[in-house]
Order: structure tokens, then sequence, then C-alpha cells
């Protein structure tokens, strides 16, 4: 066994107010908003016309391109309007509207897959319309699909439960109240997959401030040799994959290599107990557990709602304190503020945080004083408060260097530099904003290059 | 509905700012101010006082006639002014002390960009700077009460005079409570560790810097002489413990990495005892210091962490 060392995290407060909160079915939205981009990689292409008649379940765009997903209707009703809406990255994406009949009536086609390979068993994820929905939304299928490519042995599948980021407990809610999919699924994937994961162990990584969800699948692995709870600290960024692999095996993330390099496969636990429930049921990606809390939430709550409705809808079911100042789709640390509450919730919405005017305003930043903070506090190592500096230099080939001594092309997006920062600077900002440059300077000079030979 | 907040992540913060760090090394260096004015009487409030004053009214006018974003709540003016006051004895006339304070603020700090972006410890620069046009700065003065020296020699005149020196220094428990000559905020070691162990509680600052910065001076004399009273003797005696408290400790000019910060602490305590040791001055903390400040962003690429994953 490799010589641990900690990896430097953080202590940010909790908040796990709904960790008690069994989620509660919303009544059916009047609409929903379906965009095209709910997954990484290309958009999915629309298949139906406005004023088709729908149901839940039934594909309404396909997969376009090499990483793609598919996607499907939310709730039964008529295709009202496919146009383009903004994305939080900044440009727009195409978006199906769907107006609910209210009777969430199942596509009658929808049956459990027939599944006797591994080829049938991709497909099927593939069709499932299933994505990583810890945060990346990484298409399920692709992931799995790039450990059969015979380049990687993996030995380890991680289960990625750590929940870290301080209010969702979408996950945590469905470790308990559906611990029996989590089983399902190690059994699904060791029999689909058995040419690669028949000796491959299996670890549900879980955070320790969940000690419910730690016994309940604690007592239902008991009699499984090959699936183990690994208990994390709860301290973040538990859940950032590298982290999570260094923690749960003690083995290095190198930089620019995929992950099954390392021997090991990592999928989030709600995909994981949804991928079960697809091959059970044949029912798509449609619904998710929804926390909705936030500084500005009164009565904090999960929720189980269609995937594309709006925002608003979910706020109309809790109680605020005060008109929303900023309303944050994902965890505090990570996720996106959105433009408006008209936006939809999409596959990898796991919460949607509300703060008043007060929290929503961050102090301006102010002189970088040296404190080293940023560097303490990275669990990567990253000398974050050089990015900055070494962004300014005019000259592309010595801007490059600067930037990849600081390490920044490593950045886990976890944001604790900037938490921490007293100055207040927007750290992981400029970590993205240079780790994006640094790939365009890298394929342009690559371009370059080959343009000489 | 009115529009929404946009930002980028996160959304949180630890609540921490430049201001509260800045605010807990003034508070951490209040002890050895009241200590001071105990002892020197209330001249050393109108040291302390004057530096103070003159240094936020320096900030606040830099600021004004630049054109520069008003940053005299940052209390980091407050802060180099109450350190260069501590280094100032009570037999600096006051006019010295603002021009010194000045100094700091406007030359050192200001003119180099503002604050995180000096290269030398402003206060540190403004009292070598005041050594060399003014003459002694640290010495001279006696405490007003409680002890009658015969002589005004600070113990590191006596000290440095060799091992025999000891005879003529004060003892220890005068050396820790600060029963001597000497600059206002630097006789009293008890009252600066109190703020040391406040600045750690905090974690503002890590307790291996002042450490090993003292650490290093024991062990030269400790190697040097043999006679562990004696090396005591000299970590108390003089600015030592002030410099390796709050000045070895001063984040925006020493290294960010813990190694990087040892080695500084390490350089600062061996040019301290070649200084006080071989040199024709009695005191090297703050000139150590001073060249360790320039050695500051060499010690940083030096010590730069490895990344985790990372290739070198």
């Amino acid at each position: 066994m490799l010589k641990r060392k900690n990896i430097s995290s953080l202590h940010v407060p909790h908040n796990k107010h709904t960790a008690a909160c069994v989620p509660e079915r919303l009544a059916v939205p009047s609409e929903v908003i379906l965009p095209m981009n709910m997954h990484s990689g290309h958009d999915a292409e629309p298949i139906v016309k406005v004023g088709d008649y729908v149901r839940v379940g039934q594909l309404i765009a396909r997969e376009e391109g090499r990483f793609s997903s598919p996607v499907h209707a939310t709730v039964s009703g008529t295709v009202a309007d496919i146009s383009p809406i903004p994305t939080a990255k900044g440009g727009t994406t195409l978006a199906i509207r769907i107006e609910s009949d209210g009777k969430m009536e199942k596509d009658p086609d929808l049956k459990p897959p027939v599944i006797h390979s591994c080829e049938e068993f991709l497909q099927a994820l593939r069709e499932s319309g299933l994505v990583g929905l810890g945060g990346a939304a990484f298409p399920t299928w692709a992931k799995f699909n790039e450990m059969c490519s015979g380049q990687y042995t993996v030995d380890t599948v991680l289960v990625n439960a750590a929940e870290c980021e301080p209010y969702i407990t979408s996950d945590h809610r469905m470790m308990v109240d559906h611990t029996e999919l989590i089983v399902k699924g190690v059994e699904y994937l060791r029999t689909y997959m058995s040419e690669y994961l028949a000796d491959a162990k299996f670890l549900i990584c879980v955070e320790k401030n969940k000690p419910d969800a730690i016994a309940k699948l604690k007592e239902a692995l008991a009699d499984k040799p090959y699936a183990d709870v690994h208990e994390l600290e709860a301290i973040y960024p538990q859940g950032a994959k590298q982290v999570t692999l260094y923690n749960a095996t003690g083995r290095v993330a190198i930089a620019g290599k995929r992950f099954p390099a390392f021997h090991a496969v990592i999928i989030n636990v709600s995909s994981f107990a949804k991928m079960a429930e697809y091959i059970e049921t044949g029912m798509p990606l449609v619904e998710r557990i929804v926390t909705v809390d936030g500084p500005a939430v009164k009565n904090p709550q999960n929720f189980i709602a269609p995937i594309g409705t709006r925002i608003s809808y979910l706020l109309d079911h809790v109680e605020l304190k005060s008109e929303p100042g900023k309303v944050v789709i994902g965890g505090p640390m990570n996720g996106n503020a959105v433009v408006s509450v008209d936006s939809p919730i999409v596959k990898v919405s796991n919460a949607v945080l509300v703060f008043d005017e007060k929290s929503a305003v961050l102090p301006e930043a102010s002189a970088c004083i040296h404190c080293g903070k940023c560097v303490e506090k990275c669990p990567i190592n990253i000398t974050a408060w050089a990015v900055e500096p070494a962004s300014r230099i005019r000259d592309e080939a010595e801007r490059e260097k600067a930037l990849i001594d600081t390490g920044v092309r490593q950045c886990v997006d976890c944001g604790c530099c900037s938490y921490i920062c007293p100055a207040h600077r927007p750290l992981l900002a400029w970590n993205q904003d240079q780790k994006w440059w640094l790939k365009q300077y890298a394929a342009a000079q690559k371009e370059k290059e080959e343009g000489k030979k | 509905m009115k529009e929404l907040h946009i930002s980028a992540a996160p959304h949180i913060h630890s609540g921490v700012g430049t201001g509260n760090i800045m605010l807990d090394v003034v508070i951490a260096m209040v002890p050895a101010a009241i200590m001071g004015v105990v002892l020197f009487g209330v001249q050393a409030l109108l040291v302390l006082a004057t530096c103070v004053v003159s240094a936020v009214a320096g900030e606040a006018i830099f600021n004004l006639c630049v054109h520069k974003k008003q940053t005299v709540k940052d209390c980091s003016a407050v802060v180099t002014g109450l350190l260069l006051g501590l280094n100032l004895s009570t037999n600096v006339p006051l006019w010295q002390c603002a021009v010194g304070a000045l100094f700091a603020i406007v030359v050192v700090k200001g003119l180099f960009g503002g604050l995180g972006k000096n290269v030398v410890n402003p206060a540190i620069a403004a009292r070598v700077l005041m050594l060399l046009t003014f003459g002694a700065v640290g010495g001279g003065a006696n405490p007003v009460r409680f002890v009658e020296l015969e002589s005004s020699a600070t113990p590191l005149a006596a000290l440095n005079t060799g091992v025999d020196g000891l005879s003529a220094a004060p003892s220890l428990k005068d050396l820790f409570l600060g029963l001597h000559g000497g600059a206002i905020g630097e006789t009293c070691a008890a009252a600066l560790l109190i703020g040391f162990v406040y600045l750690v509680v905090r974690k503002v600052i890590k307790w291996y810097v002042p450490v090993s910065f003292m650490g290093t001076v024991f062990v030269c004399y400790l190697v040097f002489t043999g006679n562990p009273t004696y090396a005591l003797a000299q970590v108390l005696a003089g600015g030592l413990v002030l410099g390796a408290v709050f000045m070895a400790t001063d984040y925006v000019t020493t290294p960010t990495t813990g190694a990087g910060r040892v080695l500084f602490c390490v350089g600062a305590g061996l040019i301290t005892f070649a200084i006080r040791q071989f040199g024709s001055y009695p005191e090297g903390v703050s000139i150590s210091i001073l060249v360790m400040n320039l050695f500051t962003p060499f010690l940083e690429q030096w010590t730069a962490k490895k990344t985790l994953g990372g290739i070198k």
C-alpha cells in the first residue's frame, strides 16, 4: 500500500438541512423545458415537431455526434415550442417545451431492455439517456465504453456518494430510500460486464456525515465480499474524482490520462441507482431528486420533479424568507447561478439554492496579500495565486510555461481557493479561464506544427 | 420580479477577509503595546500613536493623490504603523516617527503598487532607514518604572561582548518580562508570546515560522558558545522575538510555501547570528529579515509544491 498523505481540504459548513426530508413527488407542472445540452458533448437533435403528442419516456431528441445523450419526454402532453434558450455557459441551445396534459401517461412502448452481452448493455445505457448526475454530465454509456476499449484493466469501481457540497442531499436520499437499487446496480454491472468487472471491487464512497446511509448500505452489502462502503472524512472536496480515487485507493490520478488508466472507474451514486432502475423498468432518465435549500429558504425540502421543470415551479412549493437575490443550480461551491427562475432543472440539477440579497453578492476582490491559503487548501497543490499574474504575460510561449508551472491544468474546479481567499479574488474563475486558454493554445500550436509538416 | 445576481462559483466564502486578518495582527500586537506603555510611560504611547496616525493618514492621502481605491479600511496601514512604533524607542523624536511611517507607507508600499506588491517589509525598511539617517532608534531608552538601570546600554550590547557579558546583562527573568532597555515593543518577550499564541490560534500564522527563526539563533549560539543560558539570553534580548513573530510572518514579503517559510527563517536566523556575533552593529534582526525579503521570490520558486499527479 502506498503511504498516503492527507490531501488538503477544507471545512465548509455542511448545511445538510434536508438530510431527513423524504423526497416529495410534486404535482405535475403545467409545462417542462428540455434543453438539448443536458450532457457533456454534442447537443442532442430533436426528432419531434411542434404539435406532436408525446408520452412520458418517449424519445424526443436523438444522439448527435460522438459523445451525446438522447432526451426523453418527462411529462405527457403536446410539444409547444422548439427554440433556442440561453445556457449557463453563455451560448444558446435548442430546447423543447412540452405543455403537460397532467396525465403523466407512460409511453406504451417502454419495456425493460433485453440484455445478453456487454454490447447490448452499453446500447441500453446509451438509450437510457443516463449521464453522470454528480455534475459533469458525462454520458454514462461512454464511461463504460471507454473501459471496454481493451487499453485498460479496471479492478475498482468507485461509486461516488461523497456528496461533499453543502446543502445537497439528493444522493443521500437516493442511498437511504433506494438502497436496493444500488445493490442491484452492483449485480447488474458484475453480470453484464463480467468480462471486465468480474474481479473488480465495488467501493461505495460515502462521507461520514451520512451515518444512516452508511449503515443501510453496509447492511445491504454485507453478504457481498466484492462490494463495500468506503467511509470518507466529511471534508470538502471528497467528491472530486481525483480526490476520491486517492482517498479510496491510494492511487494518484496522473495529469493528462483518462480515468480508467488508474484501473478504476468512477460513477455517481444517483446515476448508478438510476442505471439499475432503467434496467429493471425500462424507464429512461425523466425525473430526479432535487434539494431546494439555501439561505433564503425557510423550509428546505427534497422534491422528485420531472426533468425540465421550471425553477419557479419548485420555488412555489417552499416558503422563501425573502425575495431571491441569486439562484444557483447545484452546490454553492460549484454550481451555476441562473439568469432567471424561468430556467428549467436539467439532468444534473441535484439542488436549487436560493440566496437572499445579502448573501447573493460576495465582497469585491482586493489585492492579493500573498497569504498562501489558496495553495495550502488546494487538494491538488496548485499555486492558485500565481495564475492571474502568469495570465498577464504577453509572450504566449512564456505565458504557457508560467501557467503550466502553477499546475492550473490539473485544477479540479472545487473552488476551495476562492472560498478561502481573504482578498475575495475569483481564483477558481481564473483557473478555469486559463485552463481553457492553455487548451486553445496547445491546439493552435499543434495545428501549426502539423501545418509545417 | 427583479433581476437575479449572476456570479462565478463558489457562491459562499469563509467570511475571513483581509481586514479580519489585519485586525487579528493588530490585536496580537496589543499586549506588547500595553507593556511598552507600562514600561516606558506616556512617551511610548505618543510614539505608537504618531506612527499609526501617520501611516493611516499617509495611506489615505497617497490613495487620493494617485486616484486609487481607498484601502484604509483593510487595516494594513495600522499594522505597519503599529509595528514600526513597537520597533522604535521612546528616545526617537515624534517628527522622526512620522517621517519613518510615511516612508514605510508611501515609498516602500505605495510606490511599489500598494498592499501585496511591496518587496520588503515596510516597517523594517523604515526602521533601517531611520537607523541609518537618524542614528540609534532601538536602544538607548530605559524603562521608566520598576527598574533603575545603571547604564543605558541595551542587553545586546552587553551580551555581544561574549559569554562573560552575561553577568552585565539583565537576568533571563528580566529579559522575559521586559525589564530592560530597548525599543517599545521588543523588550517584553512575554507579551510578544501572548500575541504569538493568539495568531497561531486564529490560524493567521504557522507556529513553525517564528520558532524556526528563534530556534536557528538559539542553536547557532549554543553551538558557538556551548552555554544554553547565554543562547537563551540572545534569543530574548533585542528585537528577535518581535521580528520572528510579527515580521518574519508577514504574508506579503515571505514565501507562501511551508518549506519556503522555514528556509526564510533559517536564513534570517543565520544572518542575525552573523551580524550580532561578527558584525559591527549589535542588532541584526531587521537587516536579516530585510535581506531575506529579497530572497523571497527565489525561495518561493525553489520550494513550489508538486501538484498531485502532476508531471514536473
